[in-house]
């Protein structure tokens, strides 16, 4: 049984929207934020991407599980790039040097470690974390107000082939089922007295405990995809063109969605082009540094 | 024919994307050229092959192949998310990746479409969930190590040339450890200081050692059996081979540290996480096949 992702039907402006022209859109905003690196442009994105969840009417507390995973990789891409400047190479070339952070030692390595926070690094810290924001709040609400069975028509009317239309919609309804599985299993076993957190003995040994968790997992999604692949065979799929049960057809105020990504897109390739948007760095910062 | 071909494109054009849209999700990591060059040499490689044999069934994407390629792909981006955080010891920071097994089980199992799909599209959503970010080339390494496990099925015979694969996977695996014999003493990744890393042959030569039990031992149980645990070995040597001297070019690694620093603490875990957990995995499979009438 496939599990879908919290999708629940709301009367909403995004909700009556073509999800083509929600997927368009939100390609379109994608490619014009990779474009910039000037945070004040990145909060532009970020409220539009804000703007879009409460036009949805979802709540936090609907979609706090996909924020707190979203939240924690970023926060932990941020504080990498804060940290060692990790994918500020290229962005900026020049640093000045704010105070550094007190030294430590690396445990087992027994190297002494000294960062320096730097004006550059806050500045590409804070640009990474908003423009990761923008990104993640565009595509987060996505499963929450697509409805599930809408996937596959949706891939196919944006040009997919329907074998990969297909494979592309199960990709996607199969992460949660699994999750659900894998759950499930690891509470079972748990019950029976197996301790994921203390796996014991040497390397071999280690990886035979795994075996009660990983072979049950796949066994069962095996034997639920067979008995997808049968249902798919019985409606004689991949045959001939598919047909979809339900239809979608572009309404006027999605061609309006669609004609207003497609020219964010061109204004933003065209400021780009013209050297808009590079890595900002605000003056007082760089006075401080100086100072 | 021609729609053979046609699947191919569209599944370099789909894992061309995911990598981009990763990219662009992580901060834009990528950088250069060379990933996409190696990308191509993956594509040619794979090209080749089919070509070379593409009137056989094993390269047929119907009902079941699309579903595995989800299936997989989600299983191994799934269990790459939880394994990822389990250390092994070493100097280096090597995940142990029980995972390894689902592209190389459903290469072997449901063809070489698959379970390149399955390796390389599950390794970028893996990546991307633990939050490393994207590499390419080790996408491709990881796609390569579900594809070859899947050229059993160009054999009828699954017991023919399954020596001399042996001896060809013994023959790497020797030559990788008679590297790091060679030349044990690298400088250390994390310390930056000169170590001695000659454990990782000897834990070649234990993989070698198992894989040579497994496939004479399971022979007297199961022929397919042994045989996934010799093209399941090959096929973690040719994909992790094939990233880790990508490296040279992508990273400028020399030979040595791709080979001390990469392929050994990447394929030596792999296959002792396959030559243990394929055969059970493969045991539970054939129950419940057989069960099921397939």
């Amino acid at each position: 049984m496939l599990v879908t992702w919290k999708y629940r039907e709301r009367n909403t402006i995004i909700q009556k929207l073509d999800p083509r022209a929600r997927i368009i859109f939100m390609l379109c905003m994608l490619f014009s934020i990779i474009q910039f690196w000037d945070l004040r442009l990145m909060l532009l994105f970020l409220a539009v991407a804000l703007g879009q969840f409460i036009l949805a009417r979802l709540t936090f507390r609907e979609t706090q599980r996909a924020w707190m995973l979203m939240g924690g990789f970023i926060a932990f891409l941020t504080l990498l790039a804060f940290v060692t400047g990790r994918g500020g190479t290229g962005v900026y070339t020049e640093e000045h040097v704010l105070f550094y952070l007190p030294s430590f030692t690396l445990p087992l390595l027994g190297r002494q470690i000294n960062f320096p926070v730097t004006a550059e690094r806050i500045m590409f810290g804070l640009s990474q974390m908003a423009r990761m924001l923008s990104i993640s709040g565009l595509a987060i609400i996505i499963p929450y107000t697509v409805d599930p069975r809408l996937y596959g028509v949706a891939f196919r009317g944006l040009g997919l082939p329907d074998k990969f239309a297909y494979a592309s919609d199960l990709a996607f309804r199969f992460v949660p089922t699994l999750g659900r599985d894998f759950g499930i299993t690891l509470d079972a076993q748990k019950a029976r007295g197996y301790e994921l957190e203390r796996l014991e003995g040497g390397i071999v040994s280690q990886i035979r405990k795994l075996a009660p968790l990983i072979v049950p997992v796949t066994i069962s999604a095996i034997v639920g995809g067979e008995e997808i692949a049968d249902a798919m065979d019985l409606r004689a799929f991949g045959v001939a063109p598919r047909t979809w049960l339900h239809q979608l057809t572009y309404q006027r105020r999605d061609r309006i969605l669609i004609a207003i990504s497609v020219g964010i897109f061109l204004l933003s390739t065209a400021l780009s082009i013209l050297g808009w948007g590079k890595f900002w760095v605000p003056g007082w910062l760089l006075q401080m540094a100086r100072a | 024919m021609q729609n053979r071909i046609l699947n191919w494109v569209l599944i370099f054009a789909v894992l061309i994307a995911l990598m981009l849209l990763v990219n662009f999700a992580s901060g834009g990591v990528l950088r250069g050229v060379m990933w996409a060059v190696f990308v191509a040499i993956a594509a040619v490689i794979i090209f080749i092959i089919y070509f070379a044999t593409s009137a056989n069934k094993a390269w047929e994407v119907g009902t079941r192949q699309v579903v595995y390629m989800a299936l997989g792909a989600a299983l191994y981006g799934v269990f790459s998310l939880v394994f990822n955080a389990v250390p092994m010891p070493s100097v280096s920071q090597v995940a142990l990746r029980p995972a390894v097994v689902i592209p190389i089980f459903f290469g072997y199992i449901f063809g070489p479409v698959v379970g390149f799909f399955t390796g390389a599209a599950g390794n970028i959503l893996g990546d991307f969930l633990s939050g490393w970010g994207v590499y390419p080339a080790w996408d491709m390494g990881n796609g390569l190590m579900g594809f070859v496990p899947g050229l059993i099925l160009l054999f009828a015979d699954k017991k023919r040339s399954l020596n001399t694969l042996l001896i060809v996977t013994i023959v790497l695996l020797a030559i990788f450890a008679g590297l790091v014999f060679a030349n044990p003493k690298v400088v250390g990744p994390w310390t930056g200081e000169i170590e001695d890393f000659s454990f990782w042959a000897w834990g070649a030569i234990i993989a070698g050692v198992l894989v040579i039990a497994g496939r004479f031992l399971l022979e007297r149980f199961r022929l397919e059996t042994a045989a996934a645990e010799v093209w399941g070995a090959l096929g973690a040597i040719i994909g992790i081979g094939f990233a880790s001297i990508a490296d040279i070019w992508i990273n400028g690694y020399s030979l040595m540290t791709a080979v001390i620093g990469e392929f050994m603490p990447a394929a030596v875990p792999n296959m002792l996480n396959m030559v243990i957990l394929l055969p059970i995995l493969l045991t539970a499979y054939f129950a419940v096949a057989r069960r099921a009438g397939r």
